[in-house]
């Protein structure tokens, strides 16, 4: 028997990864739940109407019901499917959404794994994101899955490669790829925070994580007038679930990466000021990133409820012709403010 | 047995399982995706030997992008299941190809600099492998990066020329003029009476 | 190094784990009733006339194409700005130049319509 099977700190350690991947996880399932609810809620008040109020006071066991309702609908595995392949489908599209989450920190010093190549790892995952669709569309054999799988697929990956030059300028100015570093690097207060040197980056960033998780207005991988319901037209039950926890963890995701990257993470707006140092609320802490994150999630919403749908073809134009030179320009003039810096 | 043995023979078995399916398979959807799995073996492999930045960057540019290309192709190429069409004439090519990638490995593998038993330094604590990388190739490696621009250009117009049709009978939206359309120059109100035909 | 990315392995486990235990759950609670109509895919009521596996537009194609081009100008430019401090300005040039190669590449798409949709 190997020593490393016997030597009881293995297991520690292997047993402390299992439960820090479950406290992220578990939560992170409920914030899903929720999140649906507050997103009908939301686009009700928008539009004047009230949301769901039926199922408990106000209606908050609604994502209870759905929950329960999606389980026990059956999934109907249509008879010219590929079966292992529609089945595979939602899986490798909820890894990537959910893999993210091992390197985002949440406060200082509290995070499942701390690697140097964070931002990398994350922007690798993304990148596999367009598999689960690819997929689906494939393996249901049905024209309408089909052809939102083909929009889908070269929608995210136009809006791919602008959030990797906006990626770019957080590294310019953080020099390194790991997310804690790059939240340390904007301590000093709201003034030091990535979000003011690099806003046309940031605005790049916010609406391509909107097309990338296929969101309003860019959600004509759905477009339920024309393609009913795109990639996942022969989802049912907790198949499509699956698909659906994928989307809005992505949604979530792409949230919290804003407020770390561009928003200080966990640094708090009065970081260092008197004010912050008397009253503890007001000091960083694990608050401030919730908050924050809470606020981009808020966004995705308000999008939803305010923007009418984009075509096609202005979605791929706005990726190609506009955020790429927008984000290759604005890596020229920090490549030049520093030039400035070493030269002058 | 050390655990990253164990792992190196884990990821080294389905690797070459999945390579093996990968060009068996009948079906090319599947083989595609066995591809894909033998990639992602393989980047864990590069992880053991500590190439941090190689491994992430297997998965994001092969297996994120060039096989979502190859993914792409091979599930619309044909109508039905796509199905691999033997032929034998391509074989003597096809083994002299592996011939020489054989050969090749050999005289890598007697290399002097080259020892298959050989292990990582242990990395210290603030290395990191981005930017050891990056320090060189932009400095000491300049040439042959200026020559890795050269050649994506020549992907780039190469891809262009080969696959892009301009049909001219094609109408074109333009966006641009779509949002400066002011009211005037789509509507006229009249004053309720019919009018001649135009 | 190799600690942190075993607690990356495991986290990717435990997140598929939790897409097999959603289908396994699914699979347990529901009940399942097959009829040849149900099985059928979706096409506005009518009997599917096609093979659902269509040929594409190329346009599709070379979307992927220079995504995967533009892919590995991301990766290069990556271990760039992380240690843009240690290649100062000689590496801020040889940066310049490549971009500004690729910048020929991307001037020439435009003009030749790749990027048009229609």
């Amino acid at each position: 028997m190997p020593d490393w099977m016997t030597d009881l700190s293995v297991w520690l350690r292997v047993g402390e990864i299992l439960l820090g991947a479950m406290v992220i996880l578990l939560p992170l399932l409920a914030v899903v739940a929720y999140y649906t609810y507050a997103e009908r809620k939301i686009v009700g008040f928008i539009q004047m109407r009230l949301g769901p109020s039926r199922v408990g006071p106000r209606g908050l066991f609604q994502p209870i019901a759905d929950v329960l309702k999606l389980l026990t609908k059956e999934v109907v595995l249509p008879a010219q499917a590929s079966r292992g392949l529609f089945l595979l489908a939602p899986l490798a599209a909820l890894v990537p959404a959910l893999g993210a989450w091992a390197v985002v920190p949440f406060d200082d010093g509290l995070w499942l794994a701390n690697i140097d190549a964070g931002l990398l790892y994350v922007l690798a995952l993304t990148s596999l994101g367009a598999y689960g669709i690819i997929i689906a569309g494939w393996a249901s054999n049905s024209k309408y899955a089909l052809l939102g799988a083909m929009r889908q697929a070269a929608q995210v990956v136009s809006y791919e490669i602008a959030m990797g030059f906006a990626l770019v300028g957080v590294l310019m100015l953080s020099g390194s790829l790991n997310l804690a570093a790059i939240v340390q690097a904007q301590s000093g207060g709201i003034l030091d925070w990535f979000f003011l040197p690099l806003l046309p980056l940031l605005l790049v960033y916010l609406v391509s994580g909107v097309a990338e998780t296929n969101r309003l207005p860019f959600d004509v991988v759905e477009g339920e007038s024309e393609l009913v319901a795109g990639f996942h037209v022969e989802y049912s039950g907790s198949a499509f679930a699956v698909f659906f926890l994928a989307e809005y963890s992505a949604m979530i995701l792409i949230s919290a990466l804003t407020a770390t990257l561009f928003f200080g993470g966990w640094l708090s707006p009065l970081e260092g000021t008197q004010i912050a140092q008397a009253v503890p609320v007001l000091d960083s802490g694990i608050h401030w990133w919730l908050l924050k994150t809470a606020f981009f999630m808020f966004c995705f919403l308000w999008f939803r409820g305010t923007f009418p749908r984009y075509r096609y073809d202005q979605i791929m134009r706005l990726g190609w012709k506009v955020f790429i030179p927008v984000t290759l320009i604005w890596i020229f003039v920090l490549g030049a403010a520093r030039y400035a810096g070493f030269t002058g | 047995m050390a655990f990253q043995t164990l792992l190196f023979y884990l990821f080294g078995t389905v690797l070459l399982a999945a390579a093996a399916a990968a060009v068996t398979l009948r079906n090319m959807v599947h083989a595609a995706l066995s591809l894909i799995l033998s990639f992602f073996t393989a980047a864990m492999l590069w992880m053991l030997l500590e190439a941090e930045f190689l491994s992430i960057l297997l998965v994001l540019v092969y297996i994120g992008a060039v096989l979502v290309l190859f993914l792409f192709v091979v599930m619309m190429v044909e109508r039905h299941t796509p199905t691999i069409h033997r032929r034998r004439n391509y074989r003597i090519v096809a083994s002299a190809v592996a011939a020489v990638m054989v050969a090749e490995l050999g005289m890598a593998l007697l290399a002097p600099d080259f020892s298959p038993t050989a292990q990582p330094l242990p990395a210290p604590l603030e290395y990191s492998n981005t930017k050891a990388l990056g320090s060189v190739l932009y400095t000491d490696y300049a040439l042959a990066f200026e020559a890795a621009a050269v050649a994506l250009l020549v992907a780039i117009v190469g891809a262009i020329a080969l696959t892009l049709r301009v049909r001219p009978d094609h109408h074109r939206q333009n966006p641009a003029r779509q949002s400066r359309v002011r009211k005037q120059d789509r509507l006229r109100l009249t004053d309720g009476r019919s009018e001649p035909p135009c | 190094m190799l600690n942190e990315y075993l607690a990356v392995l495991l986290f990717l486990l435990v997140g598929a784990g939790i897409g097999v235990a959603v289908l396994l759950l699914g699979h347990l609670m529901s009940r399942r009733d097959p009829d040849p109509d149900k099985l059928r895919p979706y096409e506005c009521g009518f009997e599917a006339f096609d093979d659902a596996r269509m040929k594409f537009d190329v346009r599709y194609y070379l979307v992927v194409i220079l995504f995967v081009l533009f892919d590995l100008e991301v990766a290069f430019l990556f271990p760039w700005a992380v240690a843009l401090e240690e290649v100062g300005a000689y590496g801020l040039i040889s940066m310049a130049v490549f971009l500004l190669i690729l910048a020929v590449g991307f001037a020439f798409e435009w003009r030749r319509g790749a990027l048009e949709w229609d």
